[in-house]
């Protein structure tokens, strides 16, 4: 298997509900103008609580500051793990649930803290750039790990392996568990041509920009299904993930989706907003479901973070969560 | 496509159709202009042709790529694929066969969905169609289809979970399964089988190329690099397969895998096409954006190995078919170097072909050669009498086989070894007449009238009478030493110090060169002597009766100025034809000293005019004149000029223009060989006509005529001659074997004064002069070697040497030693020579070099005789 540590430079940044229609101009710019802009990597995620924007600097220079604008401070790299095709798997998962054993729960020992974003292609775990001689140091065993430079991938040569375990320097702590929230609304992850996403403007506009001022039907349905829509568009893919309530909103025959048409349910994890700092939260859910072989996506946000799984397994992912949960009451 | 880009697919076995497909496919079919505009829908491609429209299919909508089925039955069949992902296939046209109508509709749809980036049909298992796809994060991108596979009851097992795309799940035509999945997690944007391998398959995958065996498609081979569009085949070559990214194409050799073997000149723009000729090898085609030339790189002259280390060379070139931005292009499968082009906008097609290259030889022998595409052409020049000159090339080679420039004794004659037509190598062979002259004025002789003239003093000034009439004239003449050997150069006068002009005026009777006779003695003032030698003229067989009118005119002279003699005579002059009665009548009409009309009438022989000069202008006038002459004689490059010039800078530079005009080196060569003055022959451009007239000589294979002119050169430019390069040393003393130079032993003059015949002098030539023991044997007779003719280096035998007849040279060339540099096996010349007329190998047993054939002039024949 080899890691590749790609050539963007991103940084994380949340917008505030109130404060999106400051933003229109770049937004639009980086979503439908791709020949504008230099920007290679963008995610724009909404959550009920704000919006959360992953980018490349050339992308970021387009953001002016402001005070509905809030930025983490550090810059994340993405790394992706390429199977080279030669080891054909038996576990039929998909999404983080593959890498949940050899990335996520090495580097969460190391207190490594990932960043997740799980597209249509493929699934990004950002680090700190500040983190990469850990993170270089503790997958060089599983991994053949390769740096692309201007789209030429160089192979990584372990440099400064010295105390690289004790970079981070903190003892292994017992991770908070945190609470999760499993709302009912069902998602689909799915992809587009960009050449046809022309034709579908109008509707990501609405769905984007005009979504939550006449959704205010019924308090009850708020309790069970949370707003969630996630575009990313990234080295010229895209991936969309959105309900199935918006996704009716979408002409059929444009959106790409696996022919099974398979439907996802939502963990969201967290009470409180988790923070960029703490790690092992995605270790803690993705190693259950790695033991149970369940496929997930996995996407992070500026407050919490989000699983989605498979429509029929949700109740034993359920399940394996609660149980999960006293464990750790009882030890 | 989606609509703006447009591509153009070739029927693989109707060298007349054609697919365009953009947002629909268009069947079109195309034919000469003459039958297709009858009917009313045709479309003019070229001057020539013209296509027609025959069917459209828009049955398939967001079409990403297309692939036209490769066998010739069902023949329209074309597999789409789709935006989405899906592969569909379709038909066009009417005749559908019943395993046509089971195909068509066919969808082969993969797990997730993702755009399908390209397909490819097996050339050989024609049921196996590649697609490549988008990457998807769990999914495969390569997917391998078997077209025939029946929809078996997994299709409709998966069918059941199809929910999202509500679209058409009708049931039977949709197939989920493919034969072959490869290069999961990954994208593939470009596909081609390989043609040495129907199992192979190259795929142009994210920033790798990568060859999947369909045999374990767990295994690959593979290779990083940025180059991974339009994977394609050289159809020539089927290790040979160019890809390429944004605007650099990468030539790959599969056998070399590692890199690109040659990368081509990046283009500003980024590519879109790339496609190799399929009727010509090594022919590539690139197309960019926005562009509307067609760039070509021919490959031709790559060593069909492609060297590692040798960059092989590409010559680039660019076509443009038309005006608009080319949409794309497809070469024709069958038709040289034919392509049709679809515009960027609007479907304009064209044809066109790619006008080949030419390349062109000369050969020495004046025939030339051209290749044009799959074309050889043969030019020779033919050999019809006097409608063209020939070429100089052909005359030079004649020249030198009647040995043009070897009569060094006679040096007139070399004029008729020429060939005899050109006036201006006649006067030139005739000036180097024999001149026996007292020593201090022999270097004048190849200095030129015109140095002599500069030269001159002492000039005496009389005014004769006609001779013949006791009128005197009023004609000065001018005599000085140098102005009577101008004279004499001039032929004129012959030896002897007393200037008579007889003797010429008879030679020039013989000749029937009356005019010229009767002018010569004009100017001698003999118009007696003139009148007659035109009565003489006339009276001849073919003599021009013309000529008795212009003696009658001519007696009637009268030096009264206002006569009317004088005034018809300056009139009329000027309407006889011949130059030489012109300037008869120009001298008796014209003012003494102001002989214009005689020494600028050009068609007058240089030597004449300048003879004429010498009697009848001043000191003054006379070198104005020949300097005047000689500038215009240089320009012109007029051998007549090296009367002037002599073999002097000057004459050099006269030379000079007469190659640039001509090309005769060899009239140059030999010339110029024979003005001595040591600071001639040194000019580098004297050696350079040497050298190319010897060099010339070598490629005609006339060896034996290079070796005497170079015979010729040593002569008459000792420096020339090249020292003694090869030594032959024996085995015992170290010592060379020769006889030659100061190494000669003591023993070695003696031989030579005991003479040649003596049989102890025989024996002795086949053993070493220094230490007196035996040379080596030769490998056929055993006998030991030796040449006689080392014996007698050159003490000035000459009469022996020149009477030596041919078979007496080649019994010595047979004696000589040879041994070959390779083996160093060897033995007399001649018995070499019998010996690999059969054989290939040396003839000493056990050895097996093959001698001969690393000899590569050892196979020609000189083309010359003697």
């Amino acid at each position: 298997m080899d890691l590749h540590i790609l050539d963007h430079r991103l940084r994380v940044t949340s917008i505030s509900k109130s404060g999106l229609e400051r933003f229109t101009h770049p937004l639009i710019k980086l979503i439908f103008l791709r020949n504008r802009t230099r920007c290679k990597f963008f995610s724009l995620t909404e959550t009920p609580e704000n919006f959360t924007l992953v980018l490349d600097e050339e992308g970021f220079k387009e953001l002016q500051p402001s005070e509905h604008l809030q930025v983490e401070s550090s810059t994340w790299l993405p790394l992706n793990v390429v199977s080279n095709g030669n080891v054909s798997s038996s576990s039929q998962a998909v999404g983080v649930t593959k890498i949940a054993k050899s990335v996520i729960a090495p580097l969460a020992q190391q207190h490594v803290s990932v960043f997740m974003l799980s597209t249509y292609q493929t699934d990004f775990i950002l680090v700190r750039e500040k983190d990469l001689s850990v993170v270089v140091s503790t997958l060089k065993e599983e991994f053949s790990i390769y740096q692309e430079v201007k789209g030429e991938s160089v192979p990584v040569r372990c440099q400064d392996v010295t105390n690289g375990l004790q970079k981070n320097g903190k003892e292994a702590i017992q991770p908070t568990v945190h609470p999760v929230l499993i709302p009912q609304n069902q998602f689909c992850v799915m992809s587009l041509d960009p050449d046809t996403l022309p034709s579908i403007a109008t509707t990501l506009i609405d769905v984007l920009f005009y979504s939550s001022s006449p959704k205010e039907e019924s308090p009850e349905q708020e309790l069970d299904c949370i707003k969630f829509f996630s575009f990313s568009l990234i080295d010229g893919y895209i991936s969309l993930v959105m309900d199935s309530e918006a996704q009716r909103q979408f002409p059929s025959d444009l959106l790409f989706t696996s022919s099974s048409g398979e439907l996802w349910r939502m963990v969201r994890i967290g009470g409180q907003p988790l923070g960029f700092d703490e790690c092992g939260i995605v270790a803690q859910i993705s190693q259950p479901l790695a033991d149970s072989d369940i496929s997930a996506y996995y996407i992070s946000t500026f407050s919490f973070d989000h699983a989605l799984v498979p429509e029929e397994d949700i109740v034993s992912v359920t399940g394996m969560l609660q149980h999960h949960r006293k464990e750790p009451a009882a030890s | 496509m989606s609509g703006s880009k447009p591509d153009i697919l070739w029927s693989p076995h109707h060298p007349d159709r054609y697919v365009i497909c953009d947002s629909e496919l268009g069947l079109y079919r195309i034919g000469p202009i003459g039958s297709a505009e009858a009917k009313p829908g045709s479309l003019p491609l070229s001057e020539e042709t013209a296509a027609t429209l025959l069917a459209i299919n828009s049955d398939t909508p967001y079409m990403k790529c297309v692939a036209w089925y490769p066998k010739q039955e069902p023949e329209c069949l074309l597999a789409v694929g789709q935006a989405n992902g899906r592969v569909v296939l379709t038909s066009l046209g009417q005749s559908h066969t019943s395993t046509c109508k089971e195909l068509v509709g066919k969808e082969f749809v993969p797990k997730h969905a993702r755009q399908c980036n390209t397909l490819a049909w097996n050339p050989v298992d024609s049921n196996l169609l590649a697609a490549g796809l988008d990457k998807h994060r769990a999914d495969f991108s390569v997917l391998i289809w078997d077209i025939s596979s029946k929809l078996a009851a997994e299709s409709s097992a998966a069918a059941e979970k199809i929910r999202l795309p509500p679209t058409d799940v009708d049931s039977g035509s949709t197939v989920t399964k493919p034969l072959y999945e490869i290069g999961q997690n990954d994208a593939c944007l470009s596909l081609c089988w390989l043609l040495r391998d129907p199992k192979l398959l190259l795929a142009g995958m994210h920033r790798n190329l990568a060859i999947f065996d369909l045999r374990n498609t767990s295994q690959k081979t593979f290779v990083n690099t940025k180059a991974i569009q339009g994977v394609t085949v050289d159809p020539h070559f089927h290790d040979r397969v160019a890809s390429f990214f944004e605007g650099q194409v990468a030539i790959w050799d599969l056998r070399k895998f590692e890199k690109p073997v040659l990368t081509l000149t990046e283009q500003p723009k980024p590519l879109t096409k790339v496609a190799w000729c399929p009727t010509r090898t090594g022919l590539l085609a690139t197309l960019t954006r926005d562009s509307n030339i067609i760039r070509l790189y021919d490959m031709q002259h790559t060593p069909t190995p492609i060297g590692d280390e040798t960059e092989p060379t590409i010559i680039e070139r660019s076509v443009k078919p038309c005006e608009s931005q080319i949409g794309s292009f497809a070469w024709h499968p069958s038709s040289q170097n034919r392509m049709v082009v679809v515009s960027a906008a609007n479907r304009v097609m064209t044809d066109f072909t790619v006008f080949e290259r030419i390349s062109l030889a000369w050969s020495s022998t004046t025939s030339l050669m051209w290749a044009c595409g799959r074309h050889l052409y043969d030019c020779v020049e033919e050999a019809v009498e006097g409608a063209v000159e020939k070429d100089i090339a052909t005359k030079m080679r004649e020249r030198a086989q009647s040995r043009y420039g070897h009569d060094t004794l006679q040096v007139w004659r070399n004029h008729l070894l020429a060939g005899g037509s050109d006036p201006q190598l006649k006067s030139l062979c005739a000036e180097d007449l024999e001149l026996k002259l007292p020593g201090n004025k022999q270097s004048l002789v190849y200095s030129g009238i015109k140095n002599i003239v500069k030269s001159s003093s002492g000039t005496t000034e009389s005014r004769r009478c006609w001779i013949g009439s006791d009128r005197q004239t009023d004609v000065p003449r001018y005599h000085s030493e140098e102005r009577s050997l101008a004279l004499r150069l001039c032929g004129w006068v012959s030896r002897g110090s007393d200037i008579d002009v007889e003797t010429f005026l008879r030679s020039l009777e013989q000749e029937q060169e009356w005019e010229r006779a009767a002018a010569i003695a004009l100017f001698n003032l003999d118009i007696r002597r003139a009148i007659q030698i035109l009565n003489k003229g006339a009276m001849t067989d073919r003599g021009d009766l013309n000529l008795n009118v212009v003696a009658m005119a001519l007696s009637g002279y009268t030096d009264e100025k206002s006569s009317l003699w004088r005034e018809m005579c300056s009139s009329l002059r000027l309407q006889l034809k011949n130059p030489y009665l012109c300037i008869m009548f120009a001298f008796l009409t014209s003012e003494p000293g102001a002989y214009d009309g005689v020494l600028y009438e050009s068609s007058v022989a240089v030597r004449d005019r300048v003879a004429f000069a010498c009697m009848f202008l001043s000191d003054a006038q006379l070198p104005r004149y020949i300097e005047k002459l000689t500038g215009e004689m240089k320009d012109a490059g007029n051998l007549e000029g090296i009367l002037l010039t002599g073999l002097t800078k000057d004459g050099v530079d006269l030379m000079e223009s007469y190659v640039d005009i001509t090309g005769d080196v060899q009239t140059a060569s030999f010339c110029m060989l024979k003005g001595s003055p040591g600071e001639v022959l040194k000019d580098p451009r004297v050696q350079c006509w040497i050298e190319n007239y010897r060099n010339l000589l070598d490629a005609w294979r006339f060896w034996h005529k290079r070796a005497e002119f170079d015979i010729l050169r040593g002569k008459l430019d000792p420096s020339s001659k090249p020292l003694a390069q090869v030594f032959v040393s024996c085995n015992f003393c170290g010592k060379s074997i020769s006889y030659s130079g100061s190494a000669l032993p003591h023993q070695g003059r003696g031989f030579s004064q005991y003479g040649v015949s003596g049989s102890p002098t025989k024996s002795k030539v086949t053993s070493c002069p220094g230490c007196r023991k035996p040379l080596p044997r030769c490998a056929l007779c055993l006998m030991n070697m030796g040449t006689p003719v080392s014996n007698c280096p050159g003490t000035g035998k000459s009469e022996e040497k020149a009477d030596l007849t041919r078979e007496n040279k080649l019994a010595k060339f047979n004696n000589w030693f040879t041994w070959c540099h390779n083996c160093r096996h060897g033995g007399h010349a001649g018995h070499m020579l019998s010996w690999f007329r059969d054989h290939t190998e040396c003839p000493v047993s056990a050895c097996t070099c093959k001698c001969m054939q690393l000899d590569t002039t050892g196979n020609l024949v000189p083309s010359d005789s003697s």
